[in-house]
Order: C-alpha cells, then structure tokens, then sequence
C-alpha cells in the first residue's frame, strides 16, 4: 500500500493520541489558528507570541452543507463524482473549522451531532497518489441548533 | 459635511452579452446618466469606479480610467475602488464623501462587469499562504455550498422550510417583471422553484443568483449645484463601508475562534447599516424598502433581522404574509433582487443607488413601494467588505 499524502503539508498530523489539526494558540487571549500563524490577529490583544497547538479530536456541527455538484478546481474529488456533505464544527477547544464529513449517507448528517476527527482519503492525484485530509465522523446524534 | 444628492443615473441592462465589450456596457450607463443628470462629461470632476477582477480595467483594476479614455481624457482625478462584490458600494462612498467634504462638487460613480460562465470561484490565488485555496482544496466548499451551509442553520434553529426559501424566489421574481433592466423578466411558479436542480441543499438553482453582464452609472453633486440645475434630486442621507468584525463567527476561511454568541452574522453588512442609517438618524420603521445582496434567498431571511427590522425567526413569517413585498409593511428588493438580476459583481452595489432613485422619484411602475420616502442598500464583498446607503427623496 503506497503511503497517503496529506493534501496540503502541516494542518494536520496523527499523534500517539489519535489525529489533531496542528496550528497556533495565542499566549495572551487563548485565540485559536489554524493554519499556524505567527502573530495573534485578536484586535483586542497585544501578546507578543504564539505557541504550537494542537486541536480536536471533538466537537459539534454548527452547520453543513452537501455539495451536490461537481465543484469547480481547485477542488479535489475522485470520478465518479459523489454529492459529499461537509460541516463547520465548532471543536471543544474553541476552534470552528470546516471540514468533510465521511460518510456514505450525506443525507444522515445534521446540526448538532457530535462529531470525531479523523484522517481519510480525500482524492488521488493524476498518478494515482492517494491525497488525504482531514474530516469528521458523526459519534452521536445531537439534539439540533 | 454638504448634503448630497444624485441628479442622474443610468443602466445597461443586466443579462450576457457576447458582442458587447464592459466599455461598450459602461458606456451605455455614463452615457443615460450624464443626460439624467443634465451634465456635461466635461462637468465631471471626478470618476469613484469600481474596480472589477473579470473584466477590463487592463489587470489592475483600472476600470475607471477605461471609462475617461472612453469618455475623452479631461484630466479628471480618477478612484479604482476595490472591494470583491461591494466593491460598487465602497466607489459611492468614496464618491460620496468627496462632494460632502467640498473636495469636488460634481462627480460620477461608475461600475461595469462582464462575468466568466458559472458560480464564481473563489479567491484565483493557488498557493497554501491563501485561506480560500486552503478551504477548496482540503475541504471543497464553493460559494453556494457556503450559502446552503448558512441556511442549513437557520434551518435547525427556526424551522424555515424549503418551500419558504422557494417563495422568497417567487417573490422576486413577481417584481421582476416590472423592472426593465432586470435579465430574467418572467414570473416563476412555486413548482418551478423547488423543481430546479439542487445545488447545494437546501439552496436549488433558481434560490442562487447567477453571473451576469451589465452596469450602472450614477453622478451626484453638492445640494447647492442640485437644487439649482436638477429637476429631481434624490438625497444621500447616509453613507458607510466597513469591514468584518474579528469575532462574527462567519467561516470565512479554513477556521476561526467560536464566537461568545455562538451564532455567525454578516458584521461587515451590519456595520455598514447601522452606520449609514445612525448618520441619515433613521430607525427601521422609517425606512420604506431595502434592496439588500440576496446572493442566496437566505439572506431575505437573515438581514432584516441583523439589521433591527424583525426579531430573530420573524423574517419566514412576514415574507409568507406578503409583507416583503412592494406594497407590504417591510418591502425587500422591489428591483427583483440578484435573484432577477444575477450578478455582475462590481456593478451591483451602484445599480442598487439606481433603484433607490428609481423608487425615491415614484418612478417605479408596477413594482413601486407606495410612497417611498426612504429607501437603503447594501452590499457585501470578499474580504469582509461591506456597503451601505440611505436615501431619501426630501432633505
């Protein structure tokens, strides 16, 4: 089996603890970034630095949405198309993020589920490379907005 | 700060015009609203033009100097605006603010778009320093999927169903057909709305504005020159931009910091109301109709009530009792909307100042809001950039 490569380097990693999105946490007003970046962008805040942080593995969707046609690039899927779902989660942490959601029932998913992070196959390039990203796996059914 | 007042304005109808360059489109509107305003291109002392990313402008968003060679070179100070889709909005209010503040008295706002085919991509940068590549490449959401992905929510919060959304479009089209530069000028059924193709649940494609071609042209001047030259003035009582606030919770990009409310507004359109309607010292029930950017029918439903004009969950049931129409308590797009427009990006933001006058002079035909003494518009652009204006027919 050929190695997965992450579809874009460095926003997400697998550690002993299961797979995390790896990007910033202001030392002065907790603000989460991902991707990492250097500089707290919270106008409210004057703290000099950020550290490494990593973020999930859970967390709720605030919304979702299903892409039920093929999208335009740069946007990476493999043929035949599949309509996806893809959801803006806000984690645990205090990070909302956009993600897919892996299933093969985007009709399935909603608001307010509890969701995991996990590493799945995005799409495979023109060599065959499978590309993989990061997405959420609904754990438990929630109880909406 | 001198009272304002627009004395002309012009259109190109919106629609796709293969055989038409965006100067040949501007042209038509400079042209209309040179004569409305009875003014002399060499009268015009200064051009606020919204720059375009799509068309003309020689790549550097110069589309206000195509406009005076097009014109004939006077020398006139030219100001390429730049703000994604309110980027027409931002050239007024620059304009505006150069003849309030005595800098010119007589000037013309312009803005003009031809449109590639199909739902806008994003951002065009390919490189991981861009968040909107990020988001398309490691999770694929497109513009309409960002829309579904809003009105999903509103969904689970208040119930709005998908034959609401439907009707909004309904609506929209209904006056549509009274507006002769709309580009879709025909009425659609219930059925014909929700039997359009699902783009991204539960948005269909005709709850989606699509791109168009077209432009419009506005000259405003001092009250001074206004009253005495101009037969029917229409006022400028309040004029904002702003940009998106750190914390609105609106995923804008690959992520962000959960908000303290929770929920997700559009803090760059709210802003930019709030300041033009705090400056023209109006409140909602004073204001007789809105056109606002319905991108998607959604944002019927969402700005009305980040703005001030109904409670959180009321917006469904006003559109049902008819009151977003021309002639209800709360009328929303009498133009027809983007819905009936589509959109030629750069241009919207001025053809909505065109439909203000349109209505504040009563010369609305059969979408006329009855009595329209106070009209607003907004627009919304990549960025965070928001616009907005209230006019009114008397100072």
């Amino acid at each position: 089996m050929p190695q997965a490569t992450p579809v874009v380097e460095g926003l997400f990693t697998d550690t002993a603890n299961g797979p995390r999105l790896t990007g910033s946490r202001c030392a002065g007003c907790d603000m989460p970034y991902l991707p990492v970046s250097a500089l707290c962008h919270n106008p409210d805040c004057d703290a000099p630095d950020l550290q490494p942080a990593e973020f999930g593995p859970w967390g709720v969707i605030w919304s979702l949405a299903r892409q039920d046609y093929p999208p335009p690039a740069p946007v990476k899927f493999d043929e035949p198309y599949q309509a996806y779902a893809m959801a803006v989660v806000d984690l645990d942490d205090g990070l909302r993020v956009l993600g897919r959601v892996a299933t093969d029932d985007p009709e399935s998913v909603d608001v307010g589920q509890r969701v995991e992070l996990i590493i799945d196959t995005l799409a495979h390039d023109e060599d065959g490379k499978e590309l993989s990203t990061w997405k959420f796996r609904v754990v438990e059914q929630g109880a909406g907005a | 700060m001198r009272d304002v007042a627009v004395i002309g304005l012009g259109m190109h109808p919106w629609g796709k015009f293969k055989d038409k360059s965006v100067g040949d489109l501007c042209r038509v509107a400079v042209d209309q609203a040179l004569a409305d305003a009875g003014v002399a291109w060499r009268e015009i002392e200064g051009v606020a033009a919204a720059s375009s990313r799509f068309s003309g402008g020689r790549g550097w968003g110069l589309n206000g100097n195509d406009v005076v060679d097009d014109l004939g070179n006077t020398g006139v100070p030219v100001y390429n605006l730049s703000a994604g889709c309110a980027a027409g909005g931002n050239a007024f209010n620059v304009g505006w603010s150069m003849v309030a503040s005595g800098i010119h008295d007589v000037m013309l706002v312009v803005g003009g778009e031809k449109m590639p085919k199909g739902f806008i991509q994003t951002s065009g940068v390919e490189e991981v320093t861009d968040p909107e590549y990020l988001r398309q490449v490691c999770v694929g959401m497109p513009g309409p999927a960002f829309w579904g992905a809003m009105c999903r929510r509103r969904m689970a919060k208040h119930g709005t169903t998908e034959e609401q959304l439907a009707r909004i479009a309904v609506k929209a089209h209904a006056n549509s057909v009274h507006n002769e530069w709309a580009r879709f000028r025909k009425e659609f059924t219930l059925e014909q709305v929700l039997g359009s193709a699902m783009v991204s649940y539960p948005l269909r494609l005709f709850e989606i504005c699509p791109v168009s071609d077209g432009a419009a042209a506005v000259v405003i001047c001092s009250a001074d020159i206004a009253r005495a030259n101009s037969r029917r003035p229409v006022w400028v009582a309040g004029s904002a931009v702003a940009t998106a606030r750190f914390d609105d919770g609106i995923p804008r990009g690959l992520a962000g910091p959960v908000p303290a409310h929770g929920e997700a507004y559009h803090s760059e359109a709210a802003l930019a109301v709030e300041k033009a309607m705090a400056m023209a010292g109006v409140n909602p029930p004073e204001v007789d109709f809105m056109e606002l950017q319905d991108n998607t029918v959604f944002y019927e439903l969402s700005f009305p009530e980040e703005w001030g004009f109904c409670k959180p969950g009321e917006a469904e049931g006003l559109m049902e009792a008819g009151e977003t129409t021309p002639t209800g308590s709360m009328p929303i797009n009498p133009s027809g909307g983007f819905q009936s427009f589509g959109e030629a990006t750069t241009a919207q933001g001025i053809w909505q100042v065109c439909e203000l006058v349109t209505q504040l002079r009563g010369d609305g035909g059969g979408r006329q809001v009855p009595g329209a003494g106070v009209g607003l518009a907004q627009a919304l652009g990549l960025g965070g950039n928001g616009s907005a204006v209230v006019m009114r027919s008397e100072l």
